[in-house]
C-alpha cells in the first residue's frame, strides 16, 4: 500500500490517506500494526473497563447509602469491590496512560514513524486482550457459569472475594469459584503483567533507538520522560508481582508453603513481594499524568516550562524511589520499629520530587498568556486534586499517625484522589488535548466544559466526606457500618452518582465528536511547538511527510528574556 | 510499508519500513538485555524468599538439603556449561555466516538442553518415589513440614521454573536451527542467533546460582 | 480547622492527635497557598479577546528550585522525624503493663487474661482497668485481621502462626469500639468487639469472679460440652451415633482405628482426640469433620471435658440423645408461640453452630430464605424447600444433602417430637 497520496489541506488537515481510513477493513484494525491503531483498539478497550469497574462502584456505593441495608449480600459486596479494584487496576489504569496516548504520541513526539517493535507492539495488545478475557472468567466464577449454562445453577454463586490485593492466607483458603477463582484471576493478572513489561520494554528502546535527529535528552517533551520513568518502573517491578501471583497459585495447587505459616512460611512475605510491584505500580498509573500536565499547561500559558530540568529529574526520582518504599503499606503488619521507620523516611523521598513538580507547573503560568480550554481546566484540576492527593499521602507516610489511618476510609479517598484525581483526570485531560491530532475534529466545548465541573463537584462530593469518615475511624472493605457515619456516606453515595454522570458525558462527547463530529481541525491549533503537532491531523500512516530534523526545544514559547525592553 | 513477501536475498537483513537496519540490530539488542533483566527479577524474589527462609530455618534447610544428589546436579551444571559454550560458537559461526555450524552447534546446544530435563526427571522421581512431592502423602503430613519446613516448596518452585526456561530456550534455538538451515544468516545479518544464545546463556547463568544455593550450601 | 478525630482515650492519643493536626494544618496552609496562586495566576494572565498577548520566556530559577525543595525537605524531615517518635511511645511497652492474650478468627475476637478468665465470641468485651498500661498479645486462628481501637489509636495486624503485640494505656472509663480492619471475608463487617474501661475497683471485681468457680470438673465439662458445641456430633445416649461416636460409655472403649490398629480409649486417646482429631480415627467414622481443639482449651478445660466423657459411665440416669436443656431458668414454652418456640430450639440444639440467618454459609446452609426457595442436591436433582424436605432433612439429613455441602449433619431422628420440629419449620419460615 505504498502507493497512498499524502496531501494535507492548507490548514495541515488530512481528509485522505490518514492513520484512520488508508484501510478500512475490520482485518486491517485488529493486525494492525501502527502504533496509532494500536493506541485507538487501547482506548476502546480500556474505557470499557473503566465503564464496567465504574458500575460496580455505583452499586456499591448504593449500597452504602444506608447502614444495616440489605441491597446486596455480603459476599455480592465483596465481590464487586474485588472486580472494582481488579478492573480499575489491572485493566483500566495500569494500561492507562502508557498503552493509549504513550502508544500514540511516543513515537510522533520523538520523531518516529512507529515504536521500536510494532509487532511486539501488537502482541502485547492481544496478550492483554486475553488477560482480561481470563480476568472476567474467574470473576464470574467459571464452576457456577458452567452449572448455569447447563441450566442447573441455583444454590449459591460464590464470586471472587478476596480483594484486588489477593492477601494470603485468605486467598490460599477462600472457597469463592471452587478455588479456581484465585488461581485463574491471578493468572490473569500474570499475563495482564507480561502484557505491561512488553510496552515498557518497547517503549524505553524506542526512545533510546529511534529519536529523530536533533532530539536530544534534553530536548525531549516532560511526557516522554514520563513514559520513560513508567517504562522502567513497568519493565522492572511488573516481574516480581509476576512471580508473586504464580507463587499464589502454586501454593493453592501443591502446598507448597512458602506463604503457609503451618509450613513454616510468612503471609508477611506475601505482602512484601506484592507491595514491591503495587506501590511502584502507582507511578506507573500517575507519571504519565504528571507528562500530559506539563505538555498542557506550556502551551496553554504560551510559556517554557518552569525548570524543565528539576522536572525531569523529579520524574527520574520518583521513579528510583518508587521501587523502596514498598513497605509503607504493611507498617501494621508487625514489622521491626527500625524497618517500619526506614521506609517511613524513604517515603518522604517521593513527596519532594512530587512538591517540586507542583511549584513548576504553578510557575510556569507566571506571566503567561493562559486560555482555558476543557483541557486546560483538566489541568488545573488535577494540580488541585494532586495537592489534596500529596499532603493527604503525608498523614500516610508519618508513622505515628499513618497507624490510626491504615486500611481506614482514609486511605481509600487518598488513592482515590491519587489515581481518579491525578491518573484518571490525567488521562481525560490528555484525551481533550490531543483530540484534535488524534481524530482530526474538534469536539464540542461547551458539553466538555459542562461535564467537566460536573465530574469535578461530583468528584469531591465523593472522596472529601470519605476522609472525614477515615478520620472518625471507619474502617474500609466494610459491608456494613455503625449508624453514626451514615451522613457522610450518604454525601459520597450523591457525589459518585455526579461523578460517573460527568464521565459518561465527558466521554460520549468525545466518542460522538470522533465519530459524528463535523468540525475539522488543523495540524496545530493550539500553536505549540510539539513535534507532535507538526505532522498532519490526523497523522498519516507513517507520521511525517519528511522526516523532522529537530532544532529547538519543546518549550521555546515567549520572547528571550534579554528582550523584554522591547517588548 | 514494503511489503516482505518479496524474496529476501540469502543472508541480508529484513528492512523494517520504520527504521534502518543497523538500528533495528541495536534495539533488537537492547530490548533483549531488558529482557534478561526481567528475567532475572522473576527469579530474584523466589532467591529473596530462599535466603530468607535459608535465614530463618538453618538446620531444617541444611537437613533437607542433603536430600538432594549433588551428583546429579554437578552433572546437570556440567552439561548446561558446554551446552553455553556451543551456543556462544554458533553465535560465532553466524558472524561468518557458517549456516551449517550454526545449526550443529545450537544442535549440541538443543541436545544438552534435554539431557537436563532427562536428569532432572530422574531426580523428581527419585523425590517422587520417597515422597517428597506434592501430592503424596507425606507432603501434607504435619511432621513433613516441621522437619523441613518449606525447602521442598521453593525447591520445587525454583528448579521448576528454570525447567521452564530450558524447554522456552530449547524452542527458541529450535527455531533459529529451522533459519539457518534454510541459509538465512549472514555476517550482515544474525541477530536470532545473538539473542537465542543471549537468552541461553542466562538460562546456564540461573542455574549456576541455584545448583550452589540447593545442592552445596543448603 | 477539619478536626475529625474520636475522643481521646489513651496516654498515645494525644500525642498522635498534635501531630494529625499540624499536618493538617500545614496541609491546608499549603494547598491553599498553591491553589491560590494557581488561580491568581490563570485570573491575572488570562488570554484576553481570544488574542494572545507576549509573554517572556521564563525557563527557570535556581534560587526558587532551590527554596521549594528545601522547604518541603525540611518539613518532610521534621514530619517524619516526628511521626517515628510518637511510633516508638506507641510501640513501648511499660515494664507494669498487663498481658491479655487476643485471639481473631472468621468472625469474632477471644481476650483471655492471665488468671485464665475468657471472654469470647462476636460482640465480645475487653475489660480493662483504667491507668493501666495494657499489652495485647495477638494471633490469628485462620487468616489476617487487624486490632484497631480508633479512641486508642492503636491498630495491629493479626498474623496466623505468629504473635504480634499492640500496647496502650486507656485513660478514661468508658466503652469503646473495636473494628476488624483487615479484610477477613463474608462477616468482616461484623468482626466487632468493645473495649470497657472500668474502674480498678470493679476490674477486681470482673475479673475475680468465675463463673465456672467452684464447678467440679464434670459439671465444668458439662458446660463445655454444650458451650463448644460437642452436643452437636456426640450423643449421650447409649448406640446413638450423630456425626461422632457417642460418649455414652465410651471411656475405656477399646476397638480398631482407621489404619487397622487398636485402641483403648483412655484419657491420652481422649486428650489427643480433642487437640487432634484427624490423627486417630475411630474406624468407620469419616476424618477431617471436627475441629482441632488445640490452643483453645486450657489443661483444666481439657481435664474437666475428660472428666465429664469419664462421667458418662451409665451409672447416671440415661440422658436423653441430645442433652440440653432450654435455657437455665424453666420457662414455659406453651407459653411462646410457635416460631418462638423454634427460635429456641434453634439455639438449644446447636443448629446455630452450623446455619446462620444473615445469608452467610457456614458448615451447612443459611436459613435466610431458604424456605420456599429451590434447592440443589448433590445428586443432580433440585427439590423446593417445603415442610416436608426440612422435615426430613433434620430427621435425616444424609438423605437429601445441599450440593455443595458436607454430609455433616447428626440426625435428629428420636430427638425432637414431632411439635418441636414444626416449631422449628415456623421458625425458619420467618427467616427472610
Amino acid at each position: 500500500m505504498g502507493g497512498h497520496q499524502v496531501v494535507p489541506d492548507a490548514n495541515g488537515h488530512l481528509k485522505e490517506n490518514n492513520y484512520l481510513n488508508c484501510d478500512k477493513s475490520i482485518k486491517s484494525w485488529l493486525l494492525t500494526l501502527d502504533h496509532k491503531r494500536i493506541a485507538i483498539l487501547y482506548l476502546v478497550s480500556i474505557l470499557s473497563f473503566f465503564f464496567v469497574g465504574g458500575i460496580s462502584a455505583l452499586i456499591m456505593r448504593s449500597h452504602l447509602a444506608m447502614p444495616q441495608a440489605q441491597v446486596i449480600s455480603p459476599d455480592l459486596y465483596n465481590a464487586l469491590f474485588t472486580l472494582h479494584g481488579v478492573l480499575m487496576i489491572f485493566l483500566f489504569i495500569v494500561p492507562g496512560i502508557p498503552a493509549t496516548m504513550g502508544n500514540f504520541l511516543l513515537p510522533l513526539m520523538i520523531g518516529a514513524k512507529d515504536v521500536a517493535f510494532p509487532r511486539l507492539n501488537l502482541f502485547s495488545y492481544y496478550i492483554y486482550v486475553v488477560g482480561a478475557l481470563i480476568g472476567f472468567v474467574a470473576i464470574i466464577n467459571p464452576v457456577w457459569l458452567i452449572d448455569y449454562l447447563q441450566g442447573m445453577a441455583q444454590g449459591v454463586w460464590n464470586p471472587l472475594d478476596t480483594g484486588w490485593t489477593f492477601y494470603t492466607p485468605y486467598s490460599t483458603s477462600t472457597g469463592a469459584g471452587e478455588g479456581w477463582g484465585v488461581i485463574l484471576m491471578t493468572f490473569a493478572a500474570f499475563v495482564l503483567g507480561f502484557s505491561s513489561i512488553l510496552t515498557g520494554l518497547n517503549f524505553i528502546v524506542t526512545i533510546h533507538k529511534l529519536r529523530a535527529p536533533g532530539m536530544n535528552w534534553m530536548r525531549l517533551p516532560v511526557l516522554v520522560w514520563g513514559l520513560y520513568a513508567t517504562s522502567v518502573i513497568q519493565t522492572l517491578a511488573t516481574p516480581v508481582v509476576g512471580i508473586t501471583l504464580i507463587l499464589l497459585i502454586v501454593e493453592r495447587v501443591l502446598g507448597i508453603g512458602i506463604f503457609d505459616p503451618a509450613k513454616g512460611g510468612d503471609p508477611v512475605l506475601y505482602q512484601h513481594f506484592f507491595w514491591f510491584y503495587s506501590h511502584p505500580v502507582v507511578y506507573i498509573m500517575v507519571l504519565p499524568a504528571f507528562g500530559v500536565v506539563g505538555e498542557i499547561i506550556p502551551v496553554m500559558s504560551r510559556k517554557p516550562i518552569f525548570g524543565y530540568k528539576a522536572v525531569v529529574f523529579a520524574s527520574i526520582g520518583i521513579a528510583a524511589v518508587a521501587f523502596i518504599v514498598w513497605a509503607h503499606h504493611m507498617f501494621t503488619s508487625g514489622m521491626s520499629a527500625f524497618s517500619a521507620a526506614i521506609f517511613s523516611a524513604l517515603t518522604f523521598g517521593v513527596a519532594v520530587p512530587t512538591a517540586v513538580k507542583v511549584f513548576n507547573w504553578v510557575s510556569t503560568m507566571y506571566k503567561g498568556s493562559i486560555r482555558f480550554d476543557s483541557a486546560m481546566l483538566y489541568a488545573m484540576a488535577f494540580v488541585f486534586l494532586f495537592m489534596i492527593a500529596g499532603t493527604t499521602g503525608v498523614y500516610l507516610a508519618v508513622l505515628g499517625v499513618d497507624i490510626y489511618y491504615h486500611d481506614t476510609y482514609f486511605v481509600v479517598a487518598h488513592f482515590h484522589y491519587t489515581i481518579q484525581g491525578g491518573a484518571v483526570i490525567g488521562l481525560i485531560a490528555a484525551l481533550h488535548f490531543w483530540f484534535p491530532k488524534m481524530f482530526g475534529k474538534f469536539y464540542n466545548e461547551g458539553w466538555a466544559k459542562f461535564s467537566f465541573w460536573l465530574l469535578f463537584f461530583g468528584f469531591n462530593l465523593t472522596f472529601l466526606p470519605q476522609f472525614v469518615l477515615g478520620m472518625e475511624g471507619m474502617p474500609r472493605r466494610y459491608y456494613d457500618y455503625l449508624p453514626e457515619f451514615s451522613s457522610m456516606h450518604q454525601l459520597s453515595t450523591v457525589g459518585a452518582f455526579f461523578n460517573g454522570l460527568g464521565y459518561t458525558l465527558a466521554l460520549l462527547n468525545l466518542t460522538t465528536s470522533a465519530i459524528w463530529g463535523k468540525r475539522l481541525a488543523p495540524s496545530n491549533p493550539y500553536n505549540s511547538l510539539g513535534l507532535e503537532w507538526q505532522c498532519p491531523s490526523p497523522p498519516p500512516h507513517d507520521n511525517f511527510i519528511t522526516p523532522p530534523v529537530v532544532t529547538s526545544g519543546s518549550y521555546d514559547y515567549g520572547y528571550p528574556i534579554e528582550e523584554r525592553s522591547k517588548a | 510499508m514494503g511489503s516482505h513477501s518479496e524474496i529476501i536475498e540469502a543472508g541480508a537483513p529484513p528492512e523494517p519500513h520504520h527504521m534502518d537496519s543497523t538500528t533495528a540490530y541495536h534495539a533488537a539488542k537492547l530490548g533483549m538485555w531488558l529482557f534478561l533483566a526481567t528475567e532475572i527479577l522473576l527469579f530474584a524474589a523466589l532467591f529473596a524468599a530462599f535466603a530468607l527462609y535459608h535465614w530463618w530455618y538453618f538446620d531444617e534447610f541444611h537437613h533437607a538439603s542433603e536430600k538432594l544428589d549433588w551428583r546429579l546436579g554437578a552433572l546437570n551444571t556440567a552439561v548446561l556449561l558446554f551446552s553455553s559454550y556451543t551456543a556462544a560458537v554458533a553465535v560465532y559461526a553466524a558472524q561468518i555466516g557458517d549456516n551449517k555450524r550454526i545449526v550443529k552447534n545450537f544442535g549440541i546446544s538443543v541436545a544438552c538442553g534435554l539431557i537436563f530435563l532427562i536428569i532432572k526427571a530422574v531426580e523428581y522421581s527419585g523425590k517422587y518415589a520417597k515422597g517428597y512431592f506434592p501430592g503424596t502423602d507425606l507432603w501434607s503430613d504435619p511432621n513433613f513440614a516441621q522437619s523441613y519446613k518449606n525447602y521442598f516448596g521453593i525447591y520445587y518452585c525454583l528448579t521448576g521454573l528454570h525447567a521452564l526456561h530450558v524447554i522456552i530456550g530449547m524452542s527458541v534455538m529450535i527455531w533459529v536451527i529451522t533459519k539457518a538451515r534454510k541459509n538465512r544468516f549472514s555476517g550482515r545479518y544474525y541477530t536470532p542467533v545473538e539473542l537465542g544464545a543471549l537468552y541461553w546463556h542466562l538460562v546456564d547463568l540461573i542455574w549456576i546460582y541455584l545448583f550452589p544455593l540447593l545442592y552445596l550450601i543448603g | 480547622m477539619f478536626r475529625f478525630l474520636p475522643e481521646q482515650a489513651s496516654t498515645i492519643a494525644p500525642e498522635v492527635d498534635f501531630l494529625n493536626n499540624l499536618i493538617t494544618d500545614l496541609s491546608v496552609f499549603f494547598t491553599v497557598a498553591i491553589v491560590g496562586s494557581m488561580l491568581y495566576f490563570a485570573w491575572k494572565y488570562r488570554r484576553r479577546n481570544g488574542v494572545d498577548h507576549p509573554t517572556p520566556r521564563i525557563e527557570g530559577s535556581h534560587t526558587l528550585e532551590i527554596i521549594w525543595t528545601a522547604v518541603p525537605t525540611a518539613v518532610c524531615i521534621f514530619l517524619g522525624w516526628a511521626g517515628i517518635v510518637v511510633y516508638n511511645d506507641m510501640k513501648h511497652v511499660p515494664e507494669n503493663a498487663m498481658t491479655i492474650n487476643v485471639t481473631g478468627w472468621k468472625w469474632a475476637w477471644e481476650f483471655q487474661y492471665q488468671n485464665g478468665k475468657k471472654s469470647g465470641g462476636q460482640g465480645a468485651e475487653l475489660v480493662v482497668p483504667v491507668n493501666q498500661p495494657i499489652k495485647l498479645v495477638m494471633t490469628s486462628r485462620d487468616v489476617l485481621h487487624s486490632f484497631f481501637i480508633p479512641a486508642m489509636r492503636v491498630k495491629q495486624d493479626v498474623v496466623p502462626g505468629k504473635y504480634s503485640y499492640v500496647s496502650f494505656t486507656p485513660v478514661k472509663t468508658g466503652l469503646y469500639d473495636v473494628y476488624c480492619t483487615e479484610y477477613c471475608g463474608t462477616r468482616h463487617s461484623y468482626m466487632l468487639a468493645k473495649v470497657r474501661v472500668v474502674s480498678a475497683e470493679e476490674f477486681e471485681a470482673w475479673i475475680s469472679h468465675d463463673p465456672t468457680e467452684g464447678l467440679a470438673p464434670s459439671d465444668l465439662g458439662k458446660q463445655l460440652y454444650t458451650s463448644l458445641g460437642c452436643n452437636a456430633c456426640h450423643s449421650l445416649a447409649d448406640g446413638v451415633r450423630l456425626v461422632g461416636p457417642s460418649f455414652y460409655k465410651s471411656f475405656g472403649r477399646e476397638g480398631k482405628l482407621s489404619d487397622g490398629s487398636n485402641y483403648s480409649a483412655d484419657e491420652n486417646y481422649i486428650r489427643e482426640s480433642i487437640l487432634n482429631p484427624n490423627i486417630k480415627l475411630v474406624d468407620g467414622y469419616a476424618a477431617n469433620l471436627m475441629p482441632s481443639f488445640d490452643g483453645r482449651l486450657d489443661e483444666s478445660q481439657l481435664n474437666a471435658l475428660i472428666a465429664f466423657i469419664k462421667a458418662q459411665d451409665g451409672s447416671a440416669p440415661p440422658a436423653p440423645a441430645v442433652n440440653i436443656s432450654l435455657g437455665d431458668e424453666e420457662e414455659d414454652l406453651s407459653k411462646l408461640s410457635p416460631k418462638e418456640r423454634g427460635e429456641k430450639l434453634y439455639s438449644a440444639k446447636a443448629c446455630i453452630g452450623c446455619h446462620t440467618l444473615d445469608g452467610s454459609n457456614l458448615v451447612g446452609p443459611t436459613f435466610k430464605g431458604s424456605y420456599g426457595s429451590k434447592r440443589e442436591l448433590q445428586d443432580g436433582s433440585s427439590v423446593t424447600v417445603d415442610d416436608a424436605y426440612i422435615t426430613e432433612s433434620i430427621l435425616q439429613p444424609m438423605t437429601k444433602v445441599a450440593k455443595g455441602f458436607a454430609p455433616a449433619m447428626p440426625p435428629y431422628e428420636g430427638q425432637l417430637s414431632e411439635s418441636e420440629v414444626k416449631d422449628l419449620i415456623e421458625f425458619i419460615k420467618t427467616v427472610k
